[in-house]
């Protein structure tokens, strides 16, 4: 209190006093207490003669010798009366300017309290008190309460709703007063709420010997009631605020909980004990403080009474349900303020909350929940700093206070019945502490209940919570209960002196350093060295703590908690999502430049560097171009990375956002398609921009879209990949160093860079893409970049087939029958040598020739039922005529396959001339084709590099050439999908299927997949599972 | 020379008959559904004579080495430019070109320039592959000569002709010698160009009297090529050798009878035939057999 103050105060005090009367000694007492209280013994000596002054003491003594001209002296007094009147408006004026509300009660009170101490109350007096009380704008009704209060000495002249007695008797039947009974006591404890400033005074009526905050009551004294007090009767239980103050919310429309925790055990995954025997017992509107030393366990027994762990052993009841197995039943009951900043960085204040609060409150109007949010704002005062990006730590826009502040406000807006808050105040200054606990304390009195983790509270923080709950390292309660009883509790139990004494006697500061120091006070060694041995061990407090305390159970109510929460159908979820989701983005420019400039940036760079010109070309031509094979890989893997990369993080900057929206319920499917619908179109402007550019600037014509649909798919199963490790793993960095472990495996098995047919013989046979490539989106991406790229342009479009055809009877004709005669050779002069080893390998080619026979056209439809000759090939009836037979029959069907290469020659010759005549004047076929073929990839498609052109492997003739040709087989399993790379169609069902679909298809099944195993976290899962196994063996080591 | 080509004759002739009893005997119409069905031609003329025909015109090196031993200098823009290999997309101009490119591989390589040989070597195994004969082509071993610097002459003339052998002789047993006889005609051309460039320059009486015997060549080629002529391009090429057939008509070839004799070579009793043809033919027929074989040897290539 600054000196101005006192000293007006002090002119209050004596204007009062010297009014009807003058000054009595118990009042001028009842002064100098006051400024003991607040001064120095210096000062309270000047003070004390300033008051004598204004009061006219002992001035007071000569009035009455002067008795004679007692007209004059009435005269006079009033001319003293109206002067008085001005200096207090005068004085009242200047506290109005620097005392809040809740100061100027309290003034008011003590003036009421000079006035109690001799209880002359007269009219002069009482019209002065009236005057300050209308100047300080403290309402009349309140202020005629608190006069009556102090007036009045029985609660029976009391009839008001604010007033609360703490007696051994009821008030009659019919009154308004509330009452609590206090067991045997001689008079009445009195209390009147204050209600517009929420602050309480009592005073006592009766002669026993009680104690407010261990200090003795004096009977008639008004005293304030302040937060963390208690009351002690000699017979009686104590009465703490607490209970008061919910005594006099208990009509209030509140929501009813009631929430009980029987013997809760927490495991860690490793097996350590995190919780231990753990029972509390609450009901609606108290604030219940967690404290404990670091590593007690404080954020686990938040984190488990907020159902976001699961307990080992015992249960959580609100309202009687089990919020581990009931959650439906308490959905939206639960509220969760997490230590860090659940805020999404790039939306401003408003936003932030007016999302949240569109999750919360379906079929609420925009104009609805703009009330609600800025209402909330306004109460949390963050009403001015609505428009600014919250912005992330390193990067500050708003203070840390009013970022806590908006954390809780987050919480705030959907009215959750309980809420857990963990470690409000650190990192913020005194004040905002204080503020924010101011807050959470308006909170309970409103009917919530809230568990908050505090760590090093100050003196008045520390008296705000109505139960302090103490933890003691390894998870062990130690205690449950009224926090200034803990001091007393401690102190008592380490035997210390003054130990009734819970704050100091004069200030009323609690210290609770003090309830640390003690229980883990050390035991000193013979040098006076504090050890590092513990005099208390956590067991021991605990046992102490079970055998003194006996819990206070308090009844489940019966009905269903209240339910303020409702929550958007999925469809609506998603748009809110996305809709957030998008703005945060678009907000953050660096990421949305960085993200659109990207793509087409590197098909810049990258079309420029590759667009080689021939040596013998004048300008460029595409078709010489030999870089177009490895372009169409880098576009894959560009897809790939900017995938992966742009989803990667994702889910893992949602995170702690995702975790308080747990509590809403909200469906994941909603949040995760909303980010699929953000990340596909990302994804389909990127692939579009590169595309464009990329194929622009290296002249592939009328490819755009066909290119754009494969990289748009590659990028959104790289986007829903992304996504699985986001949300498996734990942090950005651990995903960023992962992307090259997904995307190397592509690039490797892409079939470009190295050959399937080159592989690890393990997984490779030849021929066939080895089944572990099949996992690879690169691998079906350019697979269908490349055949339709060969095959679907305009020039190859019109002959692909008759060069099919050419290809096949060719390899007929020049591969496989001279190669079925070799076999045939080879096994007449092996058979020959007549000895067993020989005629095994004799077996063998029979068989090889018996199988290629049976899967060759020709024989299958020349030889219809006639087949039998070649089914019956067999080491056993094989002789010279059979020999003769075959080699015959290969010589027919050489015939039949010549015959039609030159057919399909022929044909493919007349198609390229009514190509060529019907190009336009002065073009020719060499410049359509220059535009629309490329001679790398077409060496590529036929592998025309292959020193071999035919292979036995396996018991088959292998074809190596001319893959793109090449038809592979139908297999009987109808499932059966696989054929050589670069196949142009695919067998699936017994049907072929155009490259280009199915493989499309193949990679969007495989997303589809992913997103399956996204839904459901399967990966992470994995990762847990595994994490636990390794810790557990870990620790057994 | 002609020891190695009566072989292959021999060979040719024998696969030849089997190939026709292939092609008559009973055989499946369609392989996959897809081909248009073209009809089979009817062969005006026996494959028999064909093949005799094909047989008889001679091999481009010959020519090649006649126009190096005159002492002509190497002249690469005389020759086809192997980076035009992109130009030649339909079987038929592949064919034709092929002959070409085989034609300046050979010469190029007589000349040893090997960067050059080894570019018409690509491009003939480009070609070759284009026209699913890629296989016959021992490209290994003409590469190897290509790249060493001795003039082993008789080694790559031995490879090269059982090159283009192999290739004619697949050709023919697929019923392709349409394809055949377009990879002679290239070759022939390209050949005969070369030799009316040198002779140009040189005015030389024993080239010059090379391309007056082409007279009986170009009749032969002509005879085989008429009975493909209803296949696409076929037609143009006839009529404009036609034109070149109608300038070599002015032109007498007389022979001159001579009783054999019997030389001793090298201990060894030799037949030498004393028959030769006197060729008449002037300059004004050589200038324009000269130009109009640069037209059309300017269309085949492009």
């Amino acid at each position: 209190m600054s000196e101005e103050i006192l000293k007006a105060l002090t002119q209050l005090f004596a204007i009062i006093s010297k009014q009807d009367g003058g000054v009595t000694e118990g009042e001028r007492n009842f002064v100098i207490k006051y400024f003991k209280q607040e001064l120095d013994t210096n000062t309270v000596k000047e003070y004390i003669a300033l008051y004598d002054k204004f009061s006219d003491y002992g001035v007071k003594e000569l009035v009455p010798a002067e008795d004679e001209d007692g007209g004059k002296k009435r005269a006079k007094k009033r001319l003293t009366n109206v002067k008085d009147s001005v200096r207090t408006l005068g004085i009242c004026r200047k506290i109005n300017k620097t005392l809040n509300q809740k100061q100027k009660v309290i003034v008011l009170s003590k003036l009421l309290e000079l006035l109690a101490a001799d209880r002359s109350f007269t009219p002069q007096r009482m019209e002065i008190i009236n005057t300050v009380s209308t100047v300080f704008n403290v309402p009349t009704d309140e202020y005629k309460l608190i006069e009556s209060f102090v007036i009045e000495e029985h609660s029976s002249k009391l009839n008001h709703e604010d007033i609360l007695i703490f007696d051994d008797e009821m008030p009659p039947e019919g009154s308004k007063i509330k009452f609590i009974d206090s067991g045997l006591l001689d008079g009445e404890i009195i209390f009147v709420r204050v209600k517009s400033v929420g602050l309480y005074f009592t005073k006592y009526t009766g002669i026993d010997e009680i104690y407010l905050n261990s200090m003795p009551v004096k009977k008639g004294s008004i005293l304030q009631f302040s937060p963390g007090s208690v009351f002690k009767t000699p017979k009686g239980a104590p009465l703490y605020y607490s209970d008061l103050v919910s005594r006099y919310n208990s009509d209030k429309e509140a929501d009813k909980i009631s929430f009980n925790v029987y013997g809760l055990e927490f495991k860690f995954p490793n097996g350590d004990i995190g919780l231990r025997n753990v029972n509390i017992s609450e009901n609606t509107g108290k604030l219940i403080g967690i404290m404990g030393a670091s590593g007690a366990g404080k954020t686990t027994l938040l984190n488990t009474l907020a159902g976001l762990e699961n307990p080992s052993k015992g249960e959580v009841l609100i309202n009687g349900f089990n919020i581990y197995t009931e959650k439906d039943k308490i959905e939206g009951i639960i509220g969760y303020v997490a230590q860090d900043d659940l805020l999404i960085e790039d939306l401003t204040v408003y936003q932030n909350l007016f999302y949240n609060a569109k999750l919360c409150f379906k079929g609420s109007t925009k104009e609805e929940l703009d009330k609600r949010v800025m209402e909330v704002l306004e109460s949390l005062g963050l009403d001015r700093i609505k428009d600014l990006k919250v912005g992330n730590v390193l990067n500050k826009k708003i203070s840390g206070g009013q970022r806590k502040r908006l954390n809780i406000a987050l919480e705030l807006i959907r009215e959750p019945a309980v809420l857990f808050v963990d470690e409000p105040t650190s990192g913020l200054s005194s004040r905002d502490s204080e503020n924010v606990i101011d807050l959470l304390k308006e909170l309970s009195l409103k009917g919530k209940l809230i568990f908050v983790v505090i760590h090093q509270p100050s003196s008045d923080i520390y008296k705000m919570f109505d139960k302090m709950f103490l933890m003691d390292t390894g998870g062990y309660p130690i205690f449950y209960g009224n926090p200034v009883e803990a001091v007393v509790y401690f102190k008592k139990a380490s035997g210390q002196v003054d130990s009734e004494q819970g704050q100091c006697h004069t200030c009323g500061n609690v210290n609770p350093e003090q309830i640390f120091n003690i229980i883990e006070a050390r035991v000193v060694d013979e040098y006076g060295e504090f050890t590092n041995r513990r005099k208390v061990q956590p067991m021991e407090w605990h046992k102490c703590f079970q055998e003194e305390h006996v819990l206070d159970r308090k009844e489940d109510i019966k009905e269903k908690p209240p339910k303020t929460l409702k929550i958007p159908t999925k469809l609506n979820q998603t748009v809110i999502f996305a809709i957030r989701d998008f703005l945060s983005k678009i907000s953050n420019t660096q990421y949305l430049a960085i993200n659109l400039v990207e793509a087409p940036l590197l098909a810049l760079i990258l079309a420029l560097i590759i667009r080689y010109k021939g040596s013998h070309d004048m300008e460029y031509i595409y078709r010489h171009n030999d870089n177009i094979p490895a372009y169409i890989l880098i576009c894959i893997i560009v897809s790939l990375f900017m995938g992966l990369s742009v989803s990667a993080e994702e889910i893992i900057r949602d995170r702690k956002i995702l975790k308080r929206e747990k509590f809403l319920n909200l469906s994941r499917s909603s949040y995760l398609i909303s980010k699929l619908i953000i990340l596909f179109s990302l994804s389909g402007i990127q692939t579009l921009s590169f595309v464009l550019i990329g194929n622009t600037i290296l002249e592939i014509e009328g490819l755009n879209i066909m290119y754009w649909l494969v990289l748009f798919t590659v990028s959104c199963h790289a986007n829903v990949l992304g996504l699985n490790i986001s949300s498996a793993f734990n942090s950005a960095v651990t995903v960023y160093i992962l992307i090259p472990l997904l995307i190397i495996p592509q690039l490797v098995l892409s079939g470009v860079i190295f050959d399937f047919d080159k592989l690890n013989n393990v997984i490779s046979k030849r021929g066939m893409v080895p089944l572990i490539a099949d996992g690879m989106a690169s691998r079906w991406s350019y697979e269908a970049l490349a055949v339709e790229q060969f095959k679907g342009n305009k020039y190859q479009s019109g002959i692909f087939e008759y060069e099919k055809q050419e290809s096949i009877n060719n390899f007929k004709a020049a591969y496989w029958i001279p190669k079925m005669q070799e076999l045939i050779t080879a096994t007449n002069s092996l058979l020959e040598q007549k000895n067993d080893s020989t005629k095994a390998l004799a077996a063998a080619n029979l068989q090889i020739l018996k199988s290629e026979f049976l899967k060759d056209p020709y024989t299958i439809n020349a030889g219809e039922g006639n087949l039998e000759d070649f089914k019956n090939i067999s080491i056993e009836n094989y002789d010279e005529s059979v020999s003769s037979r075959l080699w015959y029959h290969l010589e027919d069907s050489k015939g039949f396959y010549s015959l039609n290469l030159v057919n399909a020659g022929e044909a493919k010759d007349s198609i390229l001339y009514v190509m060529q005549q019907r190009l336009k004047e002065g073009e020719n076929l060499k410049e359509l084709i220059d535009r629309y073929s490329n001679d790398q990839l077409t060496s590529l498609m036929k592998n025309s590099s292959a020193e071999e052109r035919i292979d036995v492997e396996n018991g088959e003739i292998i074809q190596i050439v001319d893959p793109v040709y090449q038809m592979p087989k139908l297999s009987e399993n109808p499932l059966n999908y696989r054929a050589q790379f670069l196949a142009s169609e695919k067998p699936f069902f017994g049907k072929y299927f155009d490259t280009y679909v199915f493989n499309l298809a193949v990679i969007w099944l495989m997303t589809f997949m992913l997103y399956i195993s996204l839904y459901y976290d399967w990966l992470s899962k994995l990762i847990r599972q595994f994490s636990n196994v390794s810790s557990r063996r870990f620790k057994r080591k | 020379m002609r020891n190695l080509y009566s072989i292959i004759l021999s060979i040719t002739l024998l696969v030849g008959c089997g190939a026709n009893n292939a092609s008559s005997s009973e055989s499946p119409q369609q392989l996959a559904g897809s081909v248009d069905p073209v009809q089979e031609e009817a062969s005006a003329v026996d494959d028999d004579i064909i093949n005799d025909i094909l047989q008889s015109i001679p091999s481009p090196l010959e020519i090649s080495l006649l126009i190096k031993e005159v002492g002509s200098v190497y002249n690469k823009a005389d020759l086809n430019d192997p980076g035009r290999v992109s130009n030649y997309n339909t079987n038929f101009d592949k064919a034709l070109n092929l002959g070409i490119y085989g034609t300046d591989l050979g010469y190029s390589n007589i000349y040893n320039k090997n960067q050059d040989a080894l570019n018409y070597l690509n491009s003939v195994q480009n070609l070759a592959e284009g026209l699913t004969i890629g296989q016959f082509f021992d490209y290994a071993t003409l590469k190897k000569l290509a790249e060493s610097a001795d003039e082993d002459l008789e080694a790559l003339l031995r490879t090269t002709t059982a090159n283009f052998e192999k290739i004619n002789y697949h050709l023919r047993e697929q019923k392709r010698e349409y394809l055949s006889i377009l990879l002679l005609t290239g070759g022939w051309i390209e050949a005969v160009y070369l030799t009316t460039l040198v002779h140009n320059r040189t005015k030389n009486e024993v080239l010059k009297e090379k391309i007056g015997e082409q007279k009986i060549v170009l009749d032969r080629i002509l005879l085989v090529l008429d009975v493909y002529k209803t296949k696409n391009g076929f037609g143009e090429l006839i009529t404009d050798l036609k034109k070149l057939q109608s300038i070599y008509d002015q032109i007498e070839i007389e022979t001159v009878y001579g009783q054999p004799t019997m030389v001793e070579k090298n201990g060894v009793l030799v037949v030498v035939d004393n028959t030769k043809s006197v060729i008449k033919i002037s300059d004004r027929d050589i200038d324009s057999i000269t130009s109009l074989l640069k037209s059309i040897r300017n269309k085949i290539i492009k």
